[in-house]
């Protein structure tokens, strides 16, 4: 553990770059997102809200100005005497609503997509030249199901790379919202290529379907720290203390750890957690993700990490003298790394190794993580 | 300090009882509303010390100042700094704010402006305010009590979240004295809030109907309506913690088959209309000022007293949005988005009615009226983060961030806070019976109003970086905007200081007699009509309102 330890705080300092950039010393605006539910949060901030709120509030200075300019005891020696006027109360009453309409809409759209774990699921194909209709199970719950061309992907891999295809351009879909579904080519896939087909209801703003999730952690939080379980891989557990300040660069020291966790990339997450004594919050500014760890109780969210790299988040539920001493670190890798991960841990815990890690897959992974493999 | 005015009352019959028995058995609602007053500002300056500790402290990254109070011992340090954020926020809340806004400015011209000759319950009165003064000795019992550990007082926020607040997280006396301060404070808010229900309901002028009645009346109003309904809710809640920590009971307690988070609802539903307690009597005061400096009758007076109503019962329907992060249903929040948002239309309505009560005005900017427009200006900008923090799909991100600091204390620290130096400013005279120096009282605004802004706009920008509150020490990434933040406080702190040498000036050297309305034709409502300071007991004969010559508002 003592090795593993080190290889990580070197790899810290490697990425303490990549790392800061997470948050910008003297930044004024969201952390940089790294997942396409955290993009269309920065999108409904930053595109939506931050200007509707900026020209309120310009205008209710410019309003206060005029007045101050126009209506002064000077300028206006004579005041006025009017006390109603039924047409404006009626504009300041529908206008506000609707605005506040036009930030619900998309604010009830994006909330649904952050609490709903996605339950996408896909199924592959070979092409051999002749088949056109491939069968999708839609065996969800009834209201999860499949029932419109948004809510699938069809997608063809020729080995080198993928092409998405365009609904009745493309493809032919019978029986939306029925439990089985088949889908149409108009060209047969060549033999070689295989078809891709990904349908559920959690659809991101780039229109691709959240795959339900592959890898679960059960975040326990504690004065003062993290465990972070893996129930999917033989449930061993991370302990993640804050790093000292001698074992991490000034830049990181305060959200560097002593073991992060690893997550694979552009799969989906789902973080579960509790606490075994006061609350905590498990938060993660690059996914949008912030929930709190209550003791007895079990809160779930996920996510699905765009990019490798070690992203950073701390406690966010007041829990006592060390609360600001309880960060929390992920590091995204690719698939192969993040498998050699776990057949370490496993092994760390006295268990059989879970998946063929050969050197093929770890020379795939970058080298940092094949440090941490070691 | 009105005993050297007594030459100034008019009335043959104003014979004042002796100093101990007029001031701690007083019956008299402006001798109260004067001991709230200045319980409120010794608070005032309690809570506004320990933010002073609390931005000295974070002003640079690491745990180097608060260390000077701990022997050097960090966890102690940290330990101090929660104890400072705790007590910051219950002594600003119920001991700054509430006695400022409803013990002193309520009691003292809630009678007078709606022609009574004192509070209904005179002694009820008294023993609300003895109550307070009981309740400040056990807050700071509490302060100086063990909680956890070795550490003395309580470090979980103002919020009291068990199980930081159950044995589990402070085992120690600290937080059962505070649970019981406030009790006691609770108690006392609830006792005066029936007396203003009753004052304002059954001893109004002849013929002042309450669509006549003063706007800051129908604040006071509805704030001890909401008082009334919240408050024997936080005290169920914190006697379900008192029993939970030392009866065995597990209200809160998962492992004995309790729900942490059913302390959280209790909470918050008392928590939110907490909020506009502390804001609402803010708008009554407003709406006063801007139409006396304007000259001009509010503007839409019923839209405005029935949007206070509207915030008022809506604020009863929203607490959940605190907790959007605790792990509630997807639906639940969709709800809890939506009646949030509402919020927004009736507030609306009243920065706008200001604006339309301006409109058209003869504007005379004195302080008072410089305290206003900042604080419509500045609690728009509150009031717009707060539509923001109100998406739950947003809030994952905000929740727990320095966002929600600004966020709040624009509405409350820029919103309430301005409004009650606009109304010490607007009553001065009228209380006390001097002048203030004029341009004394707009040089602080305008250090203030520069100090506070630059305490608080930057948090904004740390918590959409992502800093949490609550943190006694922070990524370096997170040191520039703090720096400018302490920076801020240290011109709040001058500003505050301008506004003791005005005070001194006021009452020592500059020694202006007020006249009973030194405001001139803007200032309508009753309390002109009286001498300044006003007698011990006014409206022996009562002024009436149901023969057409004269206007309440």
């Amino acid at each position: 553990m003592k090795k593993i330890t080190a290889a990580f705080l070197g790899l810290g300092a490697l990425c303490a770059g990549t790392a800061v950039a997470q948050m910008t010393p003297g930044g004024i605006g969201m952390q940089p997102p790294n997942s396409a539910l955290a993009e269309e949060v920065h999108w409904f901030h930053n595109i939506l809200l931050m200007p509707i709120i900026t020209a309120i509030s310009l205008f209710v200075l410019a309003l206060l100005l005029w007045i101050v300019f126009r209506y002064n005891s000077k300028s206006n020696p004579t005041p006025r005497k009017f006390s109603h006027n039924t047409m404006i109360e009626i504009v300041w009453t529908v206008i506000p609503i609707l605005i506040l309409l036009a930030i619900a809409l998309p604010s009830f759209e994006l909330l649904y997509k952050e609490d709903v774990i996605p339950d996408g699921k896909q199924i592959v194909a070979q092409g051999d030249g002749q088949t056109i209709d491939f069968v999708f199970p839609n065996d969800f719950d009834e209201r999860r199901r499949v029932a419109r061309a948004g809510h699938l992907n069809v997608i063809i891999d020729d080995g080198s790379e993928r092409r998405t295809l365009k609904n009745r351009k493309d493809f032919r879909v019978d029986g939306f919202g029925e439990t089985n579904m088949v889908v149409s080519l108009n060209e047969p896939p060549a033999r070689g290529e295989r078809v891709i087909i990904r349908g559920g209801r959690n659809v991101n703003h780039r229109g691709e379907v959240e795959m339900a999730p592959t890898v679960t952690i059960k975040a326990i939080g504690f004065q003062w720290g993290w465990r972070h379980a893996y129930p999917d891989f033989g449930d061993f557990e991370v302990s993640s203390l804050m790093a000292a300040e001698d074992q991490t660069t000034p830049e990181l020291y305060r959200l560097e750890v002593d073991n992060r966790i690893l997550v694979p990339v552009g799969e989906t997450i789902r973080i579960t957690t509790t606490a075994t004594d006061v609350i905590h919050a498990w938060a993660m500014p690059v996914f949008a993700v912030k929930v709190d760890a209550v003791p007895g109780r079990i809160n779930e969210t996920w996510f699905n990490a765009d990019r490798e790299g070690v992203y950073y988040g701390q406690c966010s539920e007041i829990c006592g003298i060390k609360h600001s001493f309880m960060p929390i670190a992920v590091e995204v890798v690719s698939r192969p790394a993040f498998e050699a991960w776990v057949d370490e841990q496993r092994a760390f815990a006295g268990l059989e190794p879970m998946f063929e890690t050969d050197n093929v897959k770890l020379a795939d992974a970058s080298p940092a993580d094949a440090a941490a493999a070691e | 300090m009105a005993d050297a005015h007594a030459t100034d009352a008019h009335d043959a019959d104003d014979h004042k009882p002796s100093f101990f028995v007029r001031w701690f058995f007083s019956t008299n609602h402006k001798d109260i509303g004067t001991l709230y007053l200045i319980f409120a500002i010794i608070a005032g300056i309690i809570g506004g010390a320990m933010s002073g500790l609390m931005r000295i402290e974070l002003a640079e990254p690491g745990v180097t100042f608060l260390t000077m109070f701990s022997g050097g011992d960090p966890d102690a340090a940290a330990n101090f700094y929660n104890v400072l954020i705790t007590y910051h926020g219950l002594i600003m809340i119920f001991f700054m704010v509430m006695p400022a806004m409803i013990g002193g400015f309520g009691n003292w011209f809630v009678p007078i402006m709606i022609g009574a000759p004192d509070m209904a319950f005179p002694r009820m009165n008294n023993i609300s305010f003895w109550l307070y003064g009981a309740s400040g000795v056990l807050i700071t019992l509490s302060m100086f009590a063990p909680g956890y550990g070795s550490n003395i007082g309580f470090g979980g926020g103002w919020v009291l979240y068990p199980p930081l607040s159950s044995n589990t997280g402070s085992p120690g006396p600290a937080m059962d004295l505070l649970i019981l301060s406030l009790h006691l404070a609770g108690a006392s808010s609830i006792l005066g809030a029936i007396n203003f229900i009753t004052t304002i309901f059954n001893m109004r002028a002849p013929g002042m109907t309450l669509h006549k009645m003063p706007l800051f009346a129908w604040a006071v109003l509805v704030t001890a309506f909401l008082l009334v309904l919240s408050l024997p809710v936080l005290a169920g809640a914190i006697t379900m913690l008192l029993t939970d920590r030392n009866f065995g009971t597990s209200f809160f307690d998962a492992a004995g088959g309790g729900d942490p988070i059913l302390y959280q609802h209790l909470f918050w539903f008392f928590g939110h209309p907490e909020v506009y307690i502390l804001i609402l009597p803010g708008f009554g005061i407003i709406s006063h000022i801007v139409s006396t400096f304007s000259k001009k009758p509010i503007f839409g007076y019923l839209g405005m007293a029935y949007a206070m109503v509207a915030i008022g019962f809506v604020g009863f329907i929203v607490w959940a949005h605190h907790m959007y992060t605790v792990g509630l249903s997807v639906n639940m929040k969709a709800y809890f988005v939506a009646a949030t948002m509402v919020i927004a239309v009736p507030t609306g309505i009243k920065i706008f009615s200001w604006i339309a009560t301006m409109w058209g005005g003869s504007i005379e900017f004195k302080t008072p009226m410089l305290w206003a427009i900042g604080f419509i200006f500045l609690f728009t900008v509150g009031g717009v983060t707060g539509v923001v923090l109100a998406n739950a799909g947003i809030d994952h991100y905000m929740h727990d961030t320095y966002y929600v600091v600004a966020h709040f204390h624009y509405v409350l620290s820029l919103g309430a806070v301005f409004a009650i130096f606009a109304g010490w400013y607007y009553w001065f005279a009228k209380m006390t019976g001097k002048m203030y120096r004029e341009w004394l009282g707009a040089l602080h605004f305008w250090v203030m109003f520069v100090g506070v802004n630059l305490i608080f706009f930057p948090q904004h920008f740390l918590g959409l970086q992502g800093m949490p509150r609550r943190y006694v020490d922070y990524p370096e990434a997170f040191a520039y905007w703090n720096y400018w933040s302490t920076v801020g406080y240290g011109i709040t702190i001058l500003g505050m200081g301008i506004f003791l040498i005005a005070m001194i000036d006021a009452f020592f050297i500059y020694r202006k007699k007020a006249p009973a309305n030194p405001w001139g034709e803007g200032a309508t409502t009753l309390e002109w009509t009286l001498p300044s300071p006003p007698p011990f007991h006014q409206f022996n004969e009562l002024p009436r309102f149901d023969k057409g010559d004269v206007k309440a508002f």
